[in-house]
């Protein structure tokens, strides 16, 4: 039984056998990365800190996530080791049930924190212990050197916990961002670093077939 | 008879061949999927693929869309409802013949 459970569980892991999975949650990070630094360092009154400028900003970047992903997948992806199609409520309501509890679960915890002047720095951790456990349950289990990502990214949210605070808020001005900011980067980097080899390694092993039925 | 033996007994045979219980298996878990995808997946020659596929259409457990990516054709593989059923069931009765 535990055969057939792994087979059920493939195509999922398919997903991610090319690596963008990763780049795309890579880019999102880095995209809120910067977005925190420029608002952290552009002077009061600059476009970065109206509203405007946040929806372009985010409505790009959910552009890019969108069909960035499908544009690789369907150059590179399908032609090489095949084409599927994941089933509706697998691919759109369950994913977008989760993000809108985790979103409003952030947003709400983010705003007590900041109402009782707590400091960033250990729900920052927490966030990324989180992201760790989780990425070690989806990716690591299949791909066996993503451990070690997934032991660079709960490293780092363990490093970014001891940090001094004024160190840790340094790269955002000394604002509430710094941890977060932070978190972000490191992430970010992580992600695309790991999407990348995955990347390369699809690339090496795998060609397109012959030109005929497939 | 032995309930367990019995259940054994039971299994659908379309299903329980491995070659077949991969591919059932691979396309329970997605709407649909490509042939390149199954090939991939199992590692199956084209001919024997093909042969399985054929099997489980008669059967009544696979549709078969035959459509082109750009100038290529493609053959896109899904589980009918039918299909669908078979396969719930077949996990059921393994599940129950297994101690």
């Amino acid at each position: 039984m535990d055969q057939i459970e792994d087979l059920l569980n493939r195509p999922k892991a398919y997903y991610n056998i090319d690596g963008v999975g990763e780049l795309a949650m890579g880019f999102m990070c880095l995209s809120v990365g910067l977005l925190m630094w420029l608002q952290a360092h552009a002077p009061k009154g600059s476009v970065w800190h109206g509203m405007p400028a946040f929806i372009i900003y985010w409505g790009l970047m959910c552009l890019i996530l969108h069909y960035g992903p499908q544009a690789i997948k369907k150059r590179i992806t399908y032609p090489r080791t095949g084409f599927v199609q994941y089933r509706a409520r697998d691919s759109r309501w369950r994913p977008a049930i989760l993000g809108a509890v985790a979103a409003a679960g952030g947003t709400v915890g983010l705003a007590i924190a900041l109402r009782r002047h707590w400091n960033m720095t250990t729900p920052a951790s927490l966030f990324g212990l989180l992201l760790a456990a989780t990425y070690a349950y989806h990716l690591a289990r299949t791909v066996r050197w993503k451990w070690a990502v997934a032991g660079v990214v709960a490293l780092g949210s363990l490093v970014i916990a001891v940090l001094p605070a004024d160190l840790v808020g340094a790269p955002a001005n000394h604002s509430w961002m710094g941890a977060l900011m932070l978190t972000f980067v490191l992430y970010g980097a992580v992600l695309s670093v790991s999407g990348g080899i995955s990347f390369w390694l699809y690339l090496r092993h795998t060609q397109a077939p012959a030109q005929e039925a497939q | 008879m032995n309930p367990q033996i019995r259940a054994i007994a039971d299994l659908d045979r379309v299903i329980h061949e491995p070659g077949r219980l991969m591919l059932v298996a691979l396309l329970f878990a997605v709407e649909r999927s490509d042939f390149l995808y199954l090939q991939h997946e199992t590692g199956m020659n084209k001919g024997t693929l093909s042969s399985h596929l054929s099997r489980l259409e008669e059967a009544g457990y696979v549709e078969v869309e035959k459509t082109y990516r750009g100038k290529v054709p493609q053959t896109l593989l899904g589980l009918t409802a039918a299909g669908r059923k078979a396969f719930e069931q077949y996990r059921r009765m393994l599940k129950g013949a297994l101690p």
